[in-house]
């Protein structure tokens, strides 16, 4: 009962988790420095954390089968998190 | 969403695979109306807490590194792939194999619950060492955001029975509602991958 | 109602506004939902006029003032708030028009009756907390402004605890109201309004730390215990005022599924469902 689609979601799921094992990376480097902000590290985060979500959607939700509405509202609340999580950070942290 | 209507007669089992013909929105298009509302009320949650972290981002580190990156990883592990398997069962029920469906949606079941207990001790391991939703700040925010997750995860178990029941008798086996139920449990996958990032990962 | 249906209805006259109501207060056989729709429209309206810009009790001020300032916020508002609650006793007798309404599109659904007797008992309770004891104790306050400052910030937190505490019942409310829409076979609500119940019930357990919190996001002056939720609520109303709008257009006086309007197209989320 192996057909492609199963394959498919086979592979989408280890690319998620191998994203999430490169963020434990990313988040043990540097125990001595984990006290002090880092812009480097919150940005790709963010940024891996959202891929992971437009591959959840488009993958495991079948967006990418969706008409094109679906597809752009789902774009654009990544992009709108995106957007909205990093500004509040960067400028968060000028004031 | 207009093509949405028009395709929603076709069969579903032509469209799977195969995006040069009909196109569709995979369950109820309502689910989705619910998925984005929710989203956007937890992106104004995020953008909060990002907000306040900023303006006392050495009391959100300290705390930050009371929490063990390691759970948040082995969280996240888990939920996604009770992701992977309810998206599995979406795919049996397509192809009309609803033994497999069934035991698909059972292991999203028992992921989800595996989850949940982890949470549990994760939360009950930081209330011993002295860490509580009044402790300060962060931890505030961190039994929040897990909390209300927890929550939304809860509900989900009553989507995934409704997606069990819908499987179990030849009479209903609606593929809709089948969809309907694993669209509901992936955006508590991907809500939970984001605050994986903004509690476990960032600095 | 039905002497005026039974009765050869002349066409609507086309002419001014006062024509046109008195064309529908004889002839239209739905004048008494409209008469309630209209109700909520107003009284929502009114109720964030004397709340907000009258007694000036909402947006709600900080849970951590002294009593000293707690003296002196009931003195800046001390005129808003005798009159403003002055207004909103007369006219708070509407919300029982505006449950029942409510509660008729449940009992127009193909669900059991329990669903609308549970959700006009539980806002008629709502209306005790939320609305009358807040009002009652934040007039004690204005009205005696040399009172002791220790008793009135008693006053202050009770006020606003109570006001809170109508967070359950919206909770249950909202869940009953959403498991009513999703049972539904009549198609009065389409099935996305009982998903937005379940997201408007979500919001309200977020209030639930400002039993806890007296500053910061959580209390109950906060960004995510009163703005974030408040903006949820207020679309949610929003909402359920136009689809009410919508299913009193279509009302039929019959038990079967609700026939859907021939001069609008329907909308793609409802064509689905």
């Amino acid at each position: 009962m192996q057909s492609p689609s199963d394959k498919r979601l086979l592979y989408v799921w280890l690319a998620l988790s191998a994203i999430t094992l490169a963020q434990l990376a990313l988040g043990s480097r540097g125990e001595a420095a984990s006290l002090t902000p880092n812009a480097a590290i919150t940005s790709s985060a963010v940024v891996m954390a959202l891929i992971k979500v437009r591959f959840i959607i488009r993958e495991f939700m079948e967006v990418r089968h969706a008409p094109a509405l679906l597809c752009r509202l789902t774009d654009l609340w990544i992009a709108l998190t995106g957007v909205s999580l990093l500004g509040s950070y960067f400028i968060g942290r000028m004031i | 969403m207009k093509t949405a209507a028009s395709t929603a007669s076709n069969p579903r089992a032509m469209a799977r695979g195969h995006a040069d013909d009909g196109r569709f929105v995979p369950g109820q298009p309502d689910m989705w109306a619910f998925v984005l509302f929710e989203a956007l009320v937890f992106t104004s949650y995020f953008t909060v807490y990002v907000i306040r972290r900023t303006q006392s981002s050495d009391l959100f580190l300290q705390s930050q590194s009371h929490l063990d990156l390691r759970v948040g990883v082995f969280n996240t592990l888990v939920l996604l792939a009770s992701s992977w398997f309810v998206a599995r069962c979406v795919q049996a029920a397509r192809e009309r194999s609803f033994r497999a469906a069934l035991n698909n949606a059972y292991l999203t079941m028992l992921f989800g619950f595996v989850f949940l207990v982890s949470k549990v001790i994760e939360w009950t391991t930081e209330i011993e060492r002295g860490f509580s939703f009044t402790t300060d700040e962060f931890f505030s925010f961190y039994y929040f955001l897990t909390g209300i997750h927890f929550l939304h995860l809860l509900i989900g178990f009553v989507f995934l029975g409704v997606a069990v029941y819908q499987l179990q008798s030849p009479a209903r086996r609606s593929q809709e509602m089948v969809e309907t139920c694993a669209t509901y449990w992936h955006t508590i996958d991907f809500l939970w991958v984001l605050i994986f990032a903004l509690l476990y990962v960032m600095r | 109602m039905s002497a005026a249906a039974v009765e050869a209805a002349p066409a609507a006259p086309s002419g001014s506004l006062i024509r046109k109501i008195a064309w529908h207060w004889r002839y239209d056989e739905k004048r008494e939902l409209w008469i309630g729709w209209w109700t909520l429209v107003i009284f929502y309206n009114l109720y964030g006029v004397l709340f907000f810009v009258l007694a000036r009790t909402q947006p709600p001020p900080e849970p951590s003032l002294t009593p000293a300032e707690i003296v002196q916020w009931f003195a800046d508002r001390h005129y808003g708030l005798l009159y403003g609650y002055a207004l909103v006793f007369i006219v708070g007798g509407a919300t029982a028009i505006m449950n029942a309404t409510l509660a008729y599109t449940m009992r127009r659904m193909s669900v059991s009756r329990a669903f609308a007797y549970s959700y006009l008992v539980i806002y008629a309770l709502a209306t005790l907390p939320g609305m009358l004891i807040m009002g009652v104790v934040c007039t004690v306050g204005a009205m005696r402004p040399d009172r002791d400052p220790e008793l009135m910030s008693w006053l202050y937190d009770f006020a606003f605890l109570s006001f809170e505490g109508t967070m359950g019942v919206f909770l249950i409310g909202s869940l009953v109201w959403m498991t009513a829409v999703l049972l539904d076979k009549n198609r009065v609500f389409p099935k996305w309004f009982g998903y937005l119940n379940l997201c408007n019930a979500l919001t309200e357990v977020v209030v639930a730390p400002a039993w806890i919190f007296k500053r910061g996001v959580f209390a109950w002056d906060g960004a995510i215990a009163w703005w974030i939720n408040m903006a949820v609520f207020v679309t949610y109303t929003a909402v359920f005022l136009s689809l009410l709008r919508k299913m009193i257009l279509r009302e039929d006086f019959g038990t079967g599924p609700l026939p859907e309007l021939e001069s609008e197209s329907t909308g793609a989320l409802e064509a689905a469902s």
